[in-house]
């Protein structure tokens, strides 16, 4: 490299690194000299050699990618929505080599004194009864729970997954400000972080030689195999998760994919016997570990938290019996207090026989008589948090409050000492962080992880770095609109070989099991997601097709007139008979709130804008089973449909025709991508067994009140039917003749060839039905089969030219008769297939005691 | 005195539960004075099979599942039991700031042990308002006996014993301002006094000799244990204003009604249903 050449490159690291440190913190990037750190060198270098603007088109592709992912963050009480995309800067943040050992290991260590204590405070309470923990933090905690005392987990191992927060101090001292014991998250979004920042920055990546994720997750999925206490070869394993609504439903999704475990709620398991089972289409599956991410005392109501709506009654039995291992151990968010924080390095010489490699951040729990005094006098250098947190509260900086609120705060410890603690406001450090002006500092807290692997634990190298919403906060958290980083840990040439960087783990055998695992709430979400996308589609149709009616206008072509439309719609009763002796203006009239109604009242239960709330309430219930593309076009829909009406007549009158046109091509693509992106298990099956049984319902009903009551129809009228049936080109170049009631009888009731007929969803049930799981029967043709076998032969055996005839009055009864019949066993066929397959969704309720 | 005690429970269903869940814990304890000679839980739908383990606090636990769609659900626990009469309770008795320093210090191992029960249990948590009730009768200096009889019999004259005037999950804080409750809220607002005052108090679930002149036998009933230094956990019944003898027979004791609860369970189905519950604790032993 020439002298000249080296000069430019300087230049333009000067260029593109733009980045001041504040004053009297800590910089992760920089020196005090102005210098990157050596190991930011080849970061900084490189995001200066690309420039603000061109950074900027990287960051685009990489925040197209969190879209693309779905990878979100729900917030409580957010009223603009449930879930928030992820927030996430391009910026890693930076560890070096050096550094990291020195991290693992406290963090490793820090794991195990955890998990000793655990075992200790679960079986003998040596450190009680010996006074190295106050009585206080065991016995006044709500999240010591009794029941689960003397229960010794397999291998010993009550923590299975470990996360702390660290936060480095100006004088470049890491410290730990919190043990996350209970269900750590924040795993699975790290790896999405990793995800995103190799995509955005992959040369650098790949030249800073970052240490992979990807055997860490490898490793505690071995160990969780090996932890899981039965016999079998292939152990089953469940992700138990509290549901959607909770704040890292999108990392428990994510990580059941990973992992490839079923994700299941609470109700989808049952105990039978001591034992946990898995509810599935197939009947009961044995369930030998549960990896869970529910806090521990919702998970029984029987024996913990009797008001818990979520939990599986029995399963504190079922651990105690020793059928089923839970990961982490049931009662293992007793370490989540920071009260014992500062008993931990006397615990860890105890315990261990060695130094705490790691400070915890000064901590000061005010049930200590000098440590309260403390708190009281330097009160406004400290946090003060409560011992035993519950929703809801926050921790209260004491330099932001008034005398008022101080003597209010005082107050409240003096009454309840130990139910306070207090802690040092630690002076977090800053990394660079990308804004629009450019790079920015923010205080940062990194999240590191540990996990049990068998024999020890291990740490992932990386983690989740949260940044504050500002450079003077330091308040970092998600749920309060803070960010995230990925976190890149500097390693050697060969920790960074291009192993397969991030793929789900799936097993054959785990692939061929899920068909067999599927929940049967998630199969009776399929069932209703399939029967309210149809009806969205079939209510969408009917209004376009009968909206050109209202303008009658020539310029719509085939376009029904208002007379046969009215006609259509007092017969299908969405208004009653009387509309037809009014005037034309008032026909009119009518007619336009009713198909307004029908496309955006969100209150109609028949409308639109109603089937589609439904739609994505059941959607939501399945979100991980969707893909992020289904879940948009969804997003889309809806977007249509609520938005508000062009005021002026004319131009709303288009609008809502163009609306309704993107509509139905929407609800074609939602339906291709469920088809086309479910994997054609029993879910599958389920889907498309809602859809047919609804359009099978939909179509009978149409033709029963369109053709079977008088009446006689004119053509235009018939074709206006076959319009709404979508079956309207197939019928001209069928029978390259103007519409004819016998011909389209025909199309829409009989023919198994056009995918809109009444009996080609008979036939596809009959399919769909033979080839779900047998169970709990004896019966060679259980009830589901006899039913569709009946539907299957009615139709076939219809004889439609007689059918078709209508009597002296223009009626044809007998059609009427035919199709009530099949709509009751259409009925009929929903009330079996739920009865055998979907029953026991009944959620369980809390006797009253006595 | 061998008593044969018959706690009858009726679950009656309006809709038939397709299955449920339970834990009863109607097994006398063991106690110096007091061994159970027999004992039997019979459940109506029969279960496959009745558990039994030993809970936190020592006592019995009866747990058993039923699989099989029902609208009545009969659990019935008889025992054969005798108790002796306790012996007097000593007369003299630390002040009660002492015993509050030395549990606040867990200065003996007793003191460590019986520490949990000063802090806060899912019912009872301790109070401004709790303290202030007890404070007339905690004067400075005075032992601890002594005021707890005080505080018994300020509470069996100042509430009021009205069945069916509270619900378990009737708050404590309620219970306070109104004066009145049953059996458990009795317990409840002592027990909250004692541990308002850095004082360990537990809860104790029994039985009454039916027939006597005692309030609450007609169903399980509720007293309190009071931990005093020297002398161990002395029972205390707020409702009838009594030391415990041997018209009291011990089932279990916790921190309050959820450590103890004598009955419950978790069913799939069933909709509204009717409890009734019904006691009978006669002399003799007839199983």
């Amino acid at each position: 490299m020439t002298g000249k050449q080296t000069k430019t490159l300087k230049r333009s690291e000067e260029i593109g690194w733009r980045y001041a440190p504040v004053d009297g913190h800590w910089d992760e990037a920089m020196r005090p000299s102005g210098f990157p750190r050596s190991h930011w060198r080849q970061l900084s270098v490189a995001v200066g050699r690309m420039g603000v603007r061109q950074l900027a088109h990287h960051w685009e592709t990489g925040q197209q990618l969190i879209q693309a992912n779905g990878i979100t963050y729900n917030v409580y009480g957010d009223p603009q929505g449930k879930e928030r995309p992820w927030p996430m800067d391009p910026i890693p943040l930076v560890i070096g080599q050096e550094e990291w050992a020195m991290l693992e290991r406290a963090i490793v260590q820090r794991a195990t004194l955890l998990n000793t204590m655990l075992a200790d405070l679960y079986g003998p309470r040596h450190l009680i009864h010996d006074r190295r923990l106050p009585p206080e933090l065991l016995y006044a905690n709500p999240h010591f729970l009794r029941p689960c005392s003397g229960i010794a987990p397999p291998g010993g191992v009550h923590l299975h997954a470990y996360a702390a927060d660290l936060a480095r101090s100006p004088d470049g001292q890491w410290w730990v400000i919190n043990d996350r014991t209970q269900a750590p998250s924040g795993m699975g979004y790290a790896l999405e972080n990793r995800l995103v920042s190799a995509r955005t920055l992959p040369n650098v990546f790949s030249q800073c030689q970052v240490r992979q994720l990807a055997r860490f997750f490898q490793a505690g999925r071995d160990a969780l195999l090996g932890l899981a206490p039965s016999s079998r070869s292939t152990p089953r394993i469940v992700l138990l998760t509290p549901g959607p609504h909770n704040e890292t439903y999108f990392e428990h999704s994510f990580l059941a994919r990973h992992y490839g475990f079923p994700l299941v709620e609470g109700a989808d398991l049952t105990v039978r016997d001591n034992r946990v089972y898995l509810k599935t289409l197939s009947g009961l599956e044995p369930v030998d570990l549960i990896l869970r991410r529910q806090d521990d005392s919702y998970c029984d109501p029987l024996e913990l938290r009797g008001d818990s709506v979520l939990g599986v009654p029995g399963l504190v039995q079922a651990v105690r019996s020793g059928t089923v291992a839970i990961a982490n151990a049931l009662g293992s968010g007793l370490l989540e207090t920071p009260a014992h924080l500062a008993f931990l390095p006397g615990l860890c010489r105890h315990m261990l026989g060695e130094e705490l490699l790691m400070p915890s951040v000064a901590t000061w729990w005010c049930g200590h008589a000098e440590a309260r005094q403390y708190v009281i006098e330097h009160l406004d250098q400290v946090v003060v948090k409560p011992t035993f947190p519950r929703f809801g509260q926050h921790p209260e900086f004491g330099s932001t409050l008034d005398a008022k609120g101080r003597a209010e705060l005082i107050r409240r410890i003096e009454a309840h000492p130990d139910q306070y603690l207090a802690q040092e406001q630690v002076a977090l450090s800053t990394a660079p962080h990308w804004t629009e002006d450019g790079l920015a500092p923010r205080h940062i807290v990194v999240r590191v992880f540990a996990a049990w692997d068998g024999q020890s634990y291990t740490a992932l190298p990386g983690g989740l770095t949260r940044v504050s919403t500002s450079s003077s906060s330091l308040v970092v958290s998600m749920q309060m609109g803070g960010g995230s980083k990925d976190t890149w840990v500097l390693g050697t040439p060969e920790d960074s070989s291009p192993s397969p960087l991030i793929r789900p783990a799936r097993l054959p055998a785990a692939a061929s099991r899920t068909m067999s695992d599927l929940p049967s709430r998630v199969a009776d979400n399929l069932f209703w997601m399939g029967r309210y996308a149809e009806r969205v589609e079939s209510i969408a149709r009917l209004v376009r097709v009968l909206l050109p009616a209202l303008s009658g206008e020539a310029d719509f072509g085939h376009a029904a007139s208002l007379e046969t439309a009215v006609q259509l719609m007092t017969r299908l009763r969405y208004l009653p008979k009387e509309v037809l002796r009014n005037s034309i203006s008032e026909q009119r009239r009518q007619m336009t709130r009713l198909l307004r109604e029908l496309a955006f009242d969100q209150s109609q239960t028949a409308g639109v804008g109603w089937n589609l709330k439904q739609l994505r309430r059941v959607a939501w219930q399945i979100k991980e089973k969707l893909s992020a593309d289904t879940w948009r076009v969804l997003q889309q829909l809806e977007t249509g449909f609520t938005r508000t009406a062009p005021s002026i007549a004319d131009q709303r009158f288009v609008a809502e025709m163009l609306l309704l046109d993107q509509a139905i091509v929407t609800l074609s693509a939602f339906s291709g991508l469920l088809m086309e992106n479910t994997t054609r298990g029993h879910g599958w099956r389920f889907l498309d067994i809602g859809r047919r049984l609804e359009r099978g319902l939909q179509s009978t009903e149409l033709l029963r009140c369109g053709l079977a009551a008088a009446p006689v129809e004119a053509e235009p009228y018939l074709e206006m039917l076959l319009r709404i049936a979508d079956s309207s080109i197939t019928y001209r170049s069928r029978y390259l003749t103007t519409p004819r009631a016998d011909l389209a009888l025909d199309l829409l009731l009989g023919d198994e060839a056009n995918p809109r007929s009444v009996g080609f969803q008979v036939a596809t049930l009959c399919d769909h039905i033979e080839k779900l799981p047998q169970r709990d029967t004896q019966d060679r043709h259980p009830l589901e089969q006899r039913v569709a076998l009946k539907l299957l032969s009615t139709i076939r055996l219809a004889r439609i030219e007689t059918l078709a005839i209508p009597d002296s009055k223009g009626r044809r009864d007998e059609l009427d008769r035919l199709l009530t019949g099949i709509k009751m066993d259409f009925l009929d066929l929903s009330e079996a297939l739920t009865a055998r397959y979907l029953s026991h969704v009944t959620p369980s309720r809390l006797m009253a005691s006595t | 005195m061998v008593y044969t005690a018959t706690h009858t429970t009726r679950y009656i269903y309006q809709q038939p539960v397709s299955h449920c869940l339970n834990e009863a814990r109607l097994t006398p304890r063991r106690l110096p004075w007091q061994q159970v000679q027999q004992w039997r839980l019979t459940v109506e739908p029969e279960p496959l099979t009745i558990a039994t383990r030993t809970d936190y606090f020592g006592n019995q636990v009866s747990s058993f599942s039923i699989f099989e769609p029902h609208d009545l659900l009969t659990v019935t626990a008889t025992s054969v039991v005798s108790v002796e009469p306790l012996p007097p309770q000593p007369d003299l008795s630390p002040a009660w700031e002492e015993v509050r320093r030395q549990l606040a210090t867990q200065e003996t191992s007793d003191c460590l042990e019986a520490f949990e029960f000063v802090c806060d249990s899912p019912f009872v948590a301790s109070g401004p308002d709790l303290a202030a009730y007890a404070r007339p009768t905690f004067q400075a200096g005075r032992p601890l006996l002594d005021a707890t009889r005080e505080l018994m019999r300020r509470i069996h004259a100042e509430f009021k014993y009205k069945p069916k005037s509270t619900e378990i999950e009737t708050p404590l804080q309620e219970v306070l301002e109104k004066r009145q409750g049953v059996c458990q809220d009795f317990a409840h607002v002592m027990i909250g006094s004692l541990r308002s005052l850095g004082l360990a108090a537990r809860y104790v679930s029994g039985y009454l000799r039916s027939g006597g002149k005692y309030q609450g036998a007609e169903a399980s009933h509720a007293w309190v244990a009071v931990f005093i230094p020297g002398a161990g956990w002395l029972h205390f019944d707020p409702t009838n204003n009594v030391a415990p003898s041997d018209g009291h027979v011990t089932l279990a004791w916790g921190r309050d009604f959820t450590d103890v609860t004598p009955l419950k369970g978790i069913t799939l189905g069933g909709g509204g249903e009717t409890i009734e519950v019904e006691v009978r604790v006669a002399p003799g032993a007839k199983l």
